[in-house]
């Protein structure tokens, strides 16, 4: 307090000077006091009410509603991080975005984040780029996941049947539970988790275990590695990673192995990939890549040759490339080599085993050959045999141990956990959704209802937690403390960026209770796991802060090491050979969106056109145009799918490139309890899916009447032979390595009129097709920056999607059933002569002096002329307000606002938009490097999409400096503007994609 | 009287051989016996007579569409644009299709008055107020649509160059800006050139209300206020005529600019089938052809309604299908030289785009248009045809029908299969679009009836001086005796009478 004495009115001298206030106060002082009474007499504050509040006191007092206010309103933060506002941190500016290091599992891999939040709000997950996983991208799923956070139907109690309960009614049934089970030493607890790559998940689990002997744990996920890990298991007896260097493998042979989009660590490996084919000169060599595969995955869109076989002919078409391998060119397979006599050629294309084989041979030591996670274990111990004996271990193909090396195959684990349910007291669901998702043929629902407490912990009030006694909000992955164990080894820390938005325990939290932790929250289970970690004993305070600043610790990657592989355990398994199927099999499909189901209720992922079908809102039965025309069916037509008696019935879709007779069904979709955008949105496929054939299974088809609606965001699969997504052979490109310019030229008339000089930046934007995999992450990435609304299917189904990038999809070639695919992301190409901008009559979209084809949302009336006149149809109008009347919402949920980008503005109705080139991020930057008192360098910005993209197909920055990355992708002699005869002088430019077939294939 | 045309003993009886207008070449329009008293009673006679049966029916009809104009605008706004069929990639549908289609059924009527003014073509003055008071409502139709086509119709001021603080303009660039000052100006300069047409034949209803009811007061007051005290005097005239010649001159340009500028919407544009120098004329002949089938319509209803044979003749109604076969001509030509372009250029955007049209999903639509424009309307090479109402009107009808589908071929055709294959879609029109389009032709209507009630639907004045009795005949005026004292030099009735 302040040593100055507290002036107050009461304290005024009474001796002093008589005033008056006027003259009848004078004179009649009693009369005017009285008609001088306070006019309100009670409640309202007088001044002699004030003199009790000091300055200091009340300032006091507001500084901490208003600190209060700040932490219930608006900010919310993991209650052990919170500082009050009172004493703000230096750096903490309002308006100024913070960036967190964080980490997400994504089918065993750890992958490294940051993300970005806007005064305590997550809003942009971007990757980390020093993270081994992400290099800096993100894959598809990572970028939608924030949406995912602020889904408004996530759950926001725990429940006991549909009665709300508090998280205090959770505490005491867990500690009935641990009192019930310390007693029968748990012999009647029965634990189902989704397969973890926590350290301190596993440490807890040994805890539990530790405590409860009789206790078992049980893992599952429908999307799995079992496969991969058994069949390391049988080649080098211990369940080992493979690491795969698709940067440094000239030929690499993907056996059913979507290893670019669907498969473990795919942005790692479509990075690598990319990294191996990115020509700048004709000297430059690529890699050459061939795809034997079951469906039509974006890998195989990628390939330079592509087989499609029905998945019972994978294994056999394995099995002869083996033999030709071992017998025409003597490579040593020990005693493989004898269980491979009776392979046969029998129904596969010949060209395809004895020319792959000469390429593999010849690329001894420098090829891969990986197994896709569907193939069953036999086949990935081959492949483990067939490059120990091509010499690729240790050369491009490296090991490194799993984390979890007690983890079962799933499929067993899942089976157990439904046997074991029946003598079970306690059964505890930590994530996943195994009613929606285990096998069809276990029938959790039923086994669980007879559990006499069951609990499942859930972000949503999902399917499963229909099915248990007890539903508990599960907290999201960017509310949770947790720690996961990249591929490589790398310890990675994952740390909320915000406290629980509906409260929510963690799984970590509810094993840490289980376990009897006094300290049973998440930062400190975490900090023990790492503290007990070899390495960080010392000065573990820095060391964590370290830690949480990075994401990960530092040097934690395990050394690579070659396997040392077991022909004779190979051999062994290979003898049990698959039985032939004849007719239709269906092939369950990860689906790049949904993944199994858990992102059902994404707006931004259903609303995301499928790779390759480019469908949107559903998912469908893919068939190969040829067996599609045998069943008489077509697009949208609807079939049933029957297998031993179940059947489904989903409408029918020709993907050219599909193998015959094969149906690919996509897993996750047509779920009950998803959420108001993802329920019956689509087919469920579960029904079919069983502990006996988890990959494939030999089904019955049948076409019925009726078709069903698809949304389509392009319809059109022909490129017409136009000059387009220009590509060419690796030959071509060798024999004139400006192929691409000349078959768009830009036309030689002379302007109209003076060309503009652009003197300061000059932004651009480079898309390298031949490194674009198609996998759509961009386009996540640009909604989740840009608060691009989604439309729903009807609008999607009218071409109103709202998508400022988008990556079109072309089939070339001549034959449907094997075609070849050509991607090409597209968003506004900021012609530098905008034929949109002269076309608007109020001058709601004009160039900025940088380049930029800038959209003033304010002063846009909608005439929809600049949309006309863009020949690459990149603008996209608000035909109504589609924040608030999309078809689940009459306005935006509170949650969903949270999401949006506060520097972007969220767009109203008849309003057109597109691509800005992440104008706010080119302002954000400018600022801070004029604050900083330096020029804008290259890489002080990126556009939303080329940090995303996980192939780094994207370059974006200023064509003014020369030496920037963007103007040396410029440089690059495949370098072309698409439809450069209209003379629009597009700003974005493509790098063609080149191609490298094999010549030998084709003769 | 009848249908047929008169015979040439008919004409010869009725004037001697040098009126004016046989002076320049042209037959005698109106029957020989048609007095000028007559005249003024079969056109004064819709206004005065109490209102037929029929015209409440259509009225009635009528207000109900534009009903429906007002529905569909209201949820229009508020829901938004997209309650229509628009779409990326076809931005423009049916709005800019109905647009163009009513824009251009207008260029009739400021034809008629202008040009064939100008040229002195004295058979238009039976139908040119009726085809000016259709070129005014049919562009406040037309001008509906790009106000409410608009996704914030709210903020069309912005198209107007209003000064403001920010000091934001148009963009005087764009050619919808053009649009904005060639269809206000067209409006403004054919709403003038109608009603300063119109001033002597409000004075003529001015003067036959006569009576002291109230009704006929409120008549009296209404025509004498907008009749500008019209008194006829040979001043008022030589100012009338003046005026008039000013301002048939100022329409004049806008006949042909108007739908120039219009087609410059679409042919400054990038869009292959969009960007091409032929539109100016084409779309001219193409709005012409649909003005006079319009007027052709809508005229042989009213003809037969208000019993007016003997003013618009068959002479008029065979003219005005020579014009439509001219125009059709011109428009098929135009059809014919786009897909020659198109192949000339050796462009394939441009090739496969007439292609599309003609054999692509919307090809429905682009053959209809050839059938209606071209290949009907060849039927009026012979006179038979040219002079049967029926066919003339099934023809009319038909060629308003193949001119809506040449601006739907246009802009929905080009718009939906442009540059990029990816992003090809399709068009299909809501409820709503077909509410507006329904709307406006109730609107339409409306006006038009209330038109036909209130207004003389012929320029009466004008078509008098046509009569041979408008002018001095040696014979009359020689045989004249002194019996009757009306001045040879007059009408047999002073057009207005001085004012009291």
């Amino acid at each position: 307090m302040s040593k100055r004495e507290k002036y107050s009115f009461a304290a005024a001298p009474a001796t002093a000077k008589k005033f008056w206030k006027s003259l009848e106060a004078k004179e009649n002082p009693a009369a005017f006091a009285k008609a001088a009474e306070p006019e309100f007499p009670m409640g309202v504050g007088t001044v002699e009410d004030a003199a009790s509040v000091s300055r200091r006191g009340f300032l006091t007092v507001a500084t901490a509603t208003a600190a209060a206010i700040g932490l219930e309103g608006c900010v919310r933060r993991p209650v052990e991080q919170i500082l009050p506002y009172a004493q703000a941190p230096e750096y903490l500016n309002p308006g100024v975005p913070m960036h967190y290091a964080t980490s997400v599992e994504r089918r065993g891999e750890a992958l490294g984040l940051l993300v970005t939040t806007h005064e305590g709000r997550p809003t942009k997950i971007e990757g980390n780029p020093e993270h081994p996983a992400s290099l800096g991208s993100t894959d598809l799923l990572a970028q939608a996941m924030v949406l995912d956070l602020y889904d408004p139907d996530r759950s926001n109690a725990p429940k006991q049947g549909e009665a709300k309960k508090t998280f205090a009614d959770v505490d005491a049934l867990m500690a009935s539970i641990v009192r019930t089970h310390s007693a029968d030493a748990g012999a009647g607890l029965r634990i189902l988790a989704t397969p973890s790559i926590s350290p301190s998940f596993l440490r807890l689990r040994a805890a539990v275990q530790q405590r409860f002997p009789q206790a078992k744990f049980y893992t599952w996920t429908p999307v799995n590695e079992s496969n991969a890990r058994e069949g390391a298991r049988l080649a080098f007896g211990e369940p080992v990673v493979a690491h795969h260097d698709y940067q440094g493998a000239k030929i690499i042979l993907s056996i059913d192995s979507d290893f670019l989009q669907t498969e473990s660590g795919s942005i790692r490996s479509a990075r690598r990939f990319a990294d191996g084919r990115r020509l700048s000169q004709a000297t430059d060599s690529m890699s050459r890549l061939y795809v034997v595969e079951s469906t039509h995955s974006t890998t195989g869109a990628n390939a330079d040759h592509r087989l499609a076989l029905a998945p019972s002919k994978i294994t056999a078409y394995l099995r002869a490339l083996a033999k030709e391998l071992a017998t025409a060119h003597r490579i040593e397979l020990g005693p493989l080599g004898a269980a491979l006599q009776g392979a046969s050629n029998a129904g596969l294309p010949t060209k395809w085993i004895s020319n792959v084989a000469k390429e593999l041979v010849g690329a001894r030591g420098r090829s891969v050959i990986v197994a896709g996670s569907r193939q069953p274990a036999a086949v990935h111990a081959l492949v483990h045999a067939l490059n120990a004996a091509l010499g690729n271990h240790g050369a491009t193909i490296v090991f490194s141990s799993v984390a979890d090396t007690t983890e079962t195959d799933q499929t067993a684990s899942i089976t157990a956990f439904a046997a074991g349910l029946e003598g079970a007291k306690t059964a505890i669901i930590l994530g996943g959704n195994p009613v929606f998702d285990a096998p069809a043929d276990l029938d959790l629902a039923t086994k669980l209802a007879r559990v006499e407490t069951s609990l499942h912990f859930s972000g949503t009030h999902d399917e499963t937690c229909h099915a248990t006694k007890w539903h508990v909000p599960r907290a999201h992955e960017l509310e949770s403390w947790g720690d996961l164990r990249a591929l490589d080894g790398t310890v990675t820390i994952q740390q909320p960026l915000i406290a629980p938005l509906f409260g929510g325990r963690t799984d970590l939290e509810v094993l840490a209770q289980l376990a009897g932790e006094r300290n049973w929250r998440g930062y400190y289970v975490v900090r023990q796991t790492l503290r007990g970690a070899a390495g960080v004993q010392n000065g573990f305070e820095s060391e964590w802060r370290r830690v949480l600043h990075r994401g990960f610790v530092a040097g934690s990657a395990e050394p690579p090491r070659p396997g040392v592989i077991d022909m004779s355990r190979v051999a062994t398994a290979l003898g049990r050979s698959e039985p032939a199927v004849d007719g239709f099999e269906a092939v369950f499909l990860a689906c790049a969106k949904m993944l199994d189901g858990r992102h059902a209720n994404n707006a931004w992922l259903l609303e995301l056109p499928d790779p390759l079908t480019r469908i949107t809102w559903d998912n469908v039965a893919l068939l190969s145009p040829k067996t599609a025309s045998e069943l008489g069916v077509r697009n949208g037509d609807m079939i049933r799918v029957t297998r031993d008696g179940t059947s489904i019935e989903l409408p029918a879709w020709k993907l050219p490139g599909q193998p015959d007779k094969a149906v690919g069904l996509l897993m996750g979709w047509g779920r009950k309890h998803a959420g108001r955008y993802g329920n019956d949105v689509g087919f469920d496929v579960y029904p079919l899916r069983r502990s006996d054939a988890l990959h494939s299974a030999a089904v019955q088809v049948a076409k019925l009447a009726g078709s069903y609606p698809i949304s389509q965001t392009q319809d059109h699969d022909s490129m017409e032979g136009r000059p387009i997504a220009i590509d060419g052979t690796l030959e071509e490109f060798k024999a004139d390595p400006t192929f691409a310019i000349h078959r768009s030229p830009t036309p030689r008339t002379l302007p109209l009129w003076r060309e503009v000089e652009y003197r300061g930046h000059k932004w651009g934007l480079v898309i390298d097709l031949g490194a674009c995999t198609g996998c759509n992450t961009c386009v996540i990435a640009c909604q989740s920056e840009n608060n691009i609304p989604t439309v729903g299917k009807a609008m999607v189904a009218k071409g109103r999607e709202m998508h400022w990038i988008r990556i079109d999809r072309y089939f070339v070639g001549e034959d449907a059933n094997e075609p070849e695919v050509a991607f090409q992301p597209l968003a506004c190409q900021q012609c530098e002569e905008a034929p949109c901008e002269n076309v608007c009559p109020v001058e709601a979209t004009a160039h900025s002096p940088e380049g930029l084809n800038d959209m003033a949302y304010n002063r846009c009336i909608g005439t929809r002329y600049c949309a006309n006149n863009c020949p690459y149809k990149a603008r996209r109008f608000n035909y109504f307000n589609w924040h608030t009347k999309n078809e689940a919402d009459e306005e935006v949920p509170p949650t969903r606002q949270m999401q949006f980008n506060p520097n972007v503005t969220v767009r109203m109705r008849g309003v057109m938009e597109k691509c800005t080139y992440c104008v706010q991020r080119i302002e954000t930057a400018r600022t801070a490097t004029k604050i900083a008192g330096r020029p804008m360098r290259d890489g002080d910005i990126n556009v939303a999409c080329a940090q995303a993209c996980p192939s780094n197909a994207i370059t974006f920055g200023d064509l003014n400096d020369a030496a920037s990355r963007v103007s040396r992708q410029n440089q690059v002699s495949r370098h072309y503007k698409l439809l450069a005869d209209i003379g629009a002088q597009p700003r974005t430019t493509f790098l063609a994609k080149v191609r490298n077939p094999n010549p030998e294939m084709s003769a | 009287m009848s249908e047929a045309h008169f015979t040439p003993v008919e004409e010869e009886l009725a004037h001697g051989a040098e009126s004016p207008i046989e002076y320049l070449g042209e037959r005698n329009l109106l029957p020989p016996t048609m007095t000028m008293r007559q005249l003024t009673e079969t056109v004064c006679a819709p206004t005065e007579l109490k209102t037929p049966k029929a015209w409440w029916i259509g009225f009635g009809i009528a207000l109900m569409g534009a009903g429906i104009l007002g529905a569909s605008v209201s949820w229009l706004l508020f829901k938004g644009v997209g309650v229509w069929g628009n779409n990326s990639p076809v931005s423009w549908a049916w709005d800019i299709t109905n647009f163009v289609w009513w824009i251009g059924i207008g260029h009739a009527g400021t034809l008629i008055s202008a040009i064939l003014f100008l040229f002195r073509q004295k058979w238009r003055t039976s139908i040119n107020r009726f085809a000016e008071a259709m070129t005014i409502f049919a562009v406040m139709c037309a001008g509906i649509y790009p106000g409410l086509h608009t996704g914030r119709p709210w903020f069309d001021y912005y198209m107007f160059p209003v000064p403001n603080s920010m000091v934001l303009w148009p963009q005087f660039k764009s050619p919808l800006m053009w649009d904005i000052f060639a269809v206000s100006t067209y409006f403004t300069v054919s709403a003038l050139f109608w009603y300063v047409g119109l001033i002597p034949d409000l004075a003529t209803l001015r003067d036959r209300s006569t009576g002291d009811t109230l009704p006929r007061k409120v008549r009296r007051f209404a025509y004498g206020f907008f009749s500008l005290g019209w008194r006829g005097s040979n001043r008022h005239w030589q100012h009338y005529e003046r005026a008039y010649m000013i301002l048939a001159g100022l329409s004049t340009p806008l006949v042909l600019s108007v739908h120039s500028i219009v087609s410059f919407d679409f042919a400054t544009s990038v869009e292959p089938g969009w960007h091409t120098t032929i539109f100016p004329p084409y779309f001219v002949a193409g709005a012409v052809f649909s003005g006079f089938a319009m007027v052709l319509t809508l005229m042989l209803v009213c003809r037969s309604v208000f019993d007016m044979k003997d003013v618009v003749t068959m002479k008029h109604l065979e003219l005005m299908n020579k014009i439509m076969l001219t125009t059709g001509s011109l428009v098929g030509y135009a059809y014919a030289m786009e897909f020659f372009v198109a192949y000339y250029s050796g462009n394939q955007y441009e090739r496969y785009v007439f292609l599309n049209r003609a054999i692509g999903p919307y090809a429905w639509a682009y053959w209809s248009m050839i059938a209606c424009n071209v290949i009907f309307p060849q039927v009026f090479w012979w006179k038979r045809m040219r002079t049967s109402i029926p066919v003339m009107f099934v023809i009319s009808i038909l060629i308003n029908i193949g001119m809506w589908f040449e601006r739907f071929v246009i802009i929905v055709t080009t718009l939906h299969r442009d540059y990029l294959p990816a992003v090809w879609g399709m068009y299909s029109p809501t409820i709503w679009d077909m509410g507006v389009y329904i709307g406006t032709f109730g609107f339409f209507f409306t006006c038009f009836l209330l038109f036909l009630r209130w207004l003389p639907m012929i320029a009466l004045a004008e078509v008098k001086a046509t009569l041979p009795n408008a002018h001095p005949r040696k014979s009359h005026a020689a045989d004249h005796a002194d019996d009757h004292g009306h001045d040879t030099n007059l009408a047999e009735e002073p057009t207005a009478l001085p004012a009291e």
